[in-house]
């Protein structure tokens, strides 16, 4: 997976490019519009992370110029801008997703693996297993080692959601706004709270332990050979 | 040009020239009555004359003995001139003195009176020639001209005249003078809000209007001045709070993190501790990141834009999915959440949700164990209402007034970082509410917290 950083801000650029490339892309980074426009022509890409505000040409140009030449590669837009109007103009324009500064990094990870993971269509499963955890879509049963576990709808989706994304680091705010749809920054005591009441249900008395916390980062669910 | 005038020039224009134009008018209506009632007064005189003549004419015998009789009236009557010519124009009699003009045309014989006018040597004269029958000499037809001078009505007309123009001149100064006076002092309050506004600025937003000291007309005008300067002090006020209350919240979290890192570099240490004050950090930083965040949502919803996005939804579904996500956190503390009533509120979806996840949050973290919070929705009329209730120790009625100030936490041990609100919760959700044209209301009775959102509808259109 080939991802293309246009910002100009150094110390972000450098960030997200070796936070990117840690969490296995292929990244380039460009510092300003123009560069950024010709080397996304260039070659190709998965995904454009683009700066609204440029040097050369702001992010809303280059987005149009990728367009204009028929590309279709998913654009994520970040900005320190929070305006209803910009985030419009965005979508308008064919972003895929626009992330306010400051995020977190985990934040953004999960969005781009979102973004990526929709391109690729596949045979729907019917079950997700980690481990000996096993999670049936269709019966919305969950077992681990052969016990069946009793799991509260809500639960059932948040442990759906880790399992989903095994291996990767949700953030909070990525939770609750997937699990219960709550798209703002809330209480997130209220994460922390059902991921403790979900683990108990999980792993209390086993030896191997499934959820982790990423302390400042967020959850994950992982074997943990995988790790 | 006129545009360039002040008030007070214009006014004073105004004024002089309509008193000027009054007078003029009056002066003149005056002189021209004047002259004709005196011209009328001549024709009776001269009526009175040609009648005296004719009589004196037909007495008389003869010839001499008229033109005797005649010299010896005349003697008597002093500025009083007769001219009488037989109709071939030979002069029967002509007194001294008598300076009638060649070229002036007598009426012929058989016509009627007529009346003449002249001036000659710088005397002005008025007179009567009428063709009258006589016993005297071959033709028995004369022509008498009666003419007395007017010199003293000239004379009388040219010093009304020259009075009046006097007059006229400072009357017109005076009224003009009034008028300036008047004017100015009208314009006088608008010469105090002047200097008053002159005092206003950013740093000194308090000097008002003087309401009471001005004029009807101009009250209003003043009231709402103020009422301007009141809206721009408390936005000013606020602004200026924003911001140190920002530079404030600011400090002591960041002072922190850079202690805590610079301590880190201090020293070598293992990997495991880096890692931990990484992550500490990086809370921290989250936590600094959602006061930002949270600053510029209620800057935004504060100054009253428009919202994001308005439709009509309803409230309990809204207020369900709530429930939902705080289900954990209530079961923790064994408190019991329900719901009664429904309604519709148009409006931000996204917005209405955050109102409201701010007071269950608060409620659930003010609630003992075991206790109960309790939300109702009401339709009325002309609002729905959302009431958020919840059992706990209650809320002080001292710091009532200070809850929704922004930063403002009721127990100073959470403004912690620890804590993990902002201290924004109660400040947004006023702001939202208030962002749809509704109010926020709390009550605090024997341990019975309540907050009430009350959305007022708007018609569908």
């Amino acid at each position: 997976m080939k991802i293309l950083i246009v910002e100009d801000e150094h110390k972000t650029g450098d960030y997200l490019r070796q936070g990117l490339r840690e969490a296995g892309f292929v990244v380039d980074l460009s510092r300003d519009g123009t560069d950024g426009l010709h080397q996304a022509l260039e070659e190709s890409y998965d995904l454009v992370i683009l700066d609204v505000m440029l040097p050369g040409m702001d992010g809303w140009q280059v987005l149009h110029g990728i367009r204009k030449r028929g590309l279709q590669m998913p654009v994520l837009f970040l900005t320190a801008r929070d305006q209803v109007e910009d985030r419009i103009k965005g979508l308008e324009l064919g972003a895929d997703d626009y992330l306010v500064k400051p995020f977190s990094f985990a934040e953004l990870l999960a969005r781009v693996r979102t973004i990526l993971r929709r391109g690729r269509s596949g045979t729907e499963p019917t079950s997700l297993l980690v481990a000996d955890l096993e999670l049936d879509l269709l019966r919305r049963r969950v077992a681990r080692g052969g016990r069946k576990i009793d799991l509260t709808a809500k639960e059932f989706g948040l442990l759906e959601l880790l399992m989903r994304r095994r291996g990767e680091v949700l953030p909070r705010s990525l939770i609750a706004s997937q699990v219960w749809d709550m798209n703002f920054d809330g209480d997130t005591n209220v994460i922390e709270v059902a991921m403790r009441r979900l683990r108990v249900k999980i792993d209390e008395g086993r030896d191997v332990k499934l959820i982790q916390t990423v302390r400042g980062m967020g959850y994950v669910l992982e074997a943990p050979e995988e790790s | 040009m006129l545009r360039s005038l002040s008030l007070t020039s214009r006014l004073t224009l105004f004024f002089t020239l309509l008193s000027a134009a009054i007078v003029l008018g009056l002066g003149v209506i005056f002189l021209v009555a004047s002259e004709r009632h005196f011209i009328d007064l001549d024709d009776i005189v001269l009526q009175d004359k040609q009648r005296l003549v004719g009589e004196l004419l037909a007495k008389s015998s003869s010839t001499q003995d008229a033109q005797v009789r005649l010299k010896e009236a005349l003697d008597h009557h002093h500025g009083l001139y007769v001219l009488i010519k037989d109709v071939h124009g030979r002069v029967f009699f002509e007194s001294d003195d008598f300076n009638l003009p060649d070229a002036t045309s007598l009426p012929e014989p058989g016509s009627t009176p007529k009346s003449l006018r002249w001036s000659s040597r710088e005397r002005a004269y008025h007179g009567l020639a009428q063709w009258s029958e006589t016993n005297l000499g071959a033709s028995t037809e004369m022509l008498i001209l009666v003419a007395i001078d007017t010199e003293h009505h000239t004379h009388f007309m040219a010093q009304l005249q020259h009075t009046l123009a006097l007059y006229a001149v400072l009357a017109t100064l005076v009224s003009g003078f009034a008028g300036w006076f008047a004017a100015h002092q009208s314009m006088a309050p608008l010469r105090a809000m002047k200097s008053r506004a002159s005092d206003v600025s950013g740093q000194q937003l308090n000097p008002r209007m003087p309401v009471e000291a001005v004029p009807v007309e101009m009250a209003d005008l003043a009231n709402e001045l103020n009422r301007m300067l009141d809206r721009l002090q408390q936005d000013f006020q606020r602004l200026s709070d924003f911001s140190s209350d920002l530079a404030h919240e600011l400090r002591t979290p960041i002072s922190n993190l850079l202690t805590q890192t610079q301590v880190a570099l201090s020293n070598r240490r293992d990997a495991d501790t880096y890692r931990d004050i990484l992550a500490s950090n990086a809370e921290e930083f989250q936590r600094l990141a959602r006061m930002v965040s949270d600053m510029l949502f209620l800057a935004k919803t504060e100054r009253g834009l428009q919202l994001p996005s308005k439709e009509l939804f309803s409230a309990e579904q809204e207020v369900q999915a709530l429930l939902d996500f705080y289900e954990a956190v209530a079961d923790e503390k064994n408190v019991r959440m329900s719901l009664h009533g429904s309604g519709n509120i148009l409006g931000d979806r996204l917005m209405f949700r955050r109102a409201v996840s701010n007071l269950l949050s608060n409620a659930l973290r003010h609630t003992k164990m075991a206790g109960e919070v309790c939300i109702e929705i009401s339709d009325t009329e002309n609002s729905t209402k959302v009431s958020v209730e919840n059992t706990g120790d209650g809320i002080d009625p001292k710091i009532m007034p200070r809850l929704f100030d922004r930063f403002y936490r009721a127990d100073p041990s959470r403004a912690q970082p620890d804590s993990d609100g902002t201290g924004l919760g109660l400040a947004i959700t006023r702001a939202i509410v208030e962002a749809h044209g509704g109010k926020i209301e709390v009550s605090s009775v024997q341990g019975l917290t309540r907050f009430t959102l009350e959305f007022i509808k708007v018609s569908q259109a």
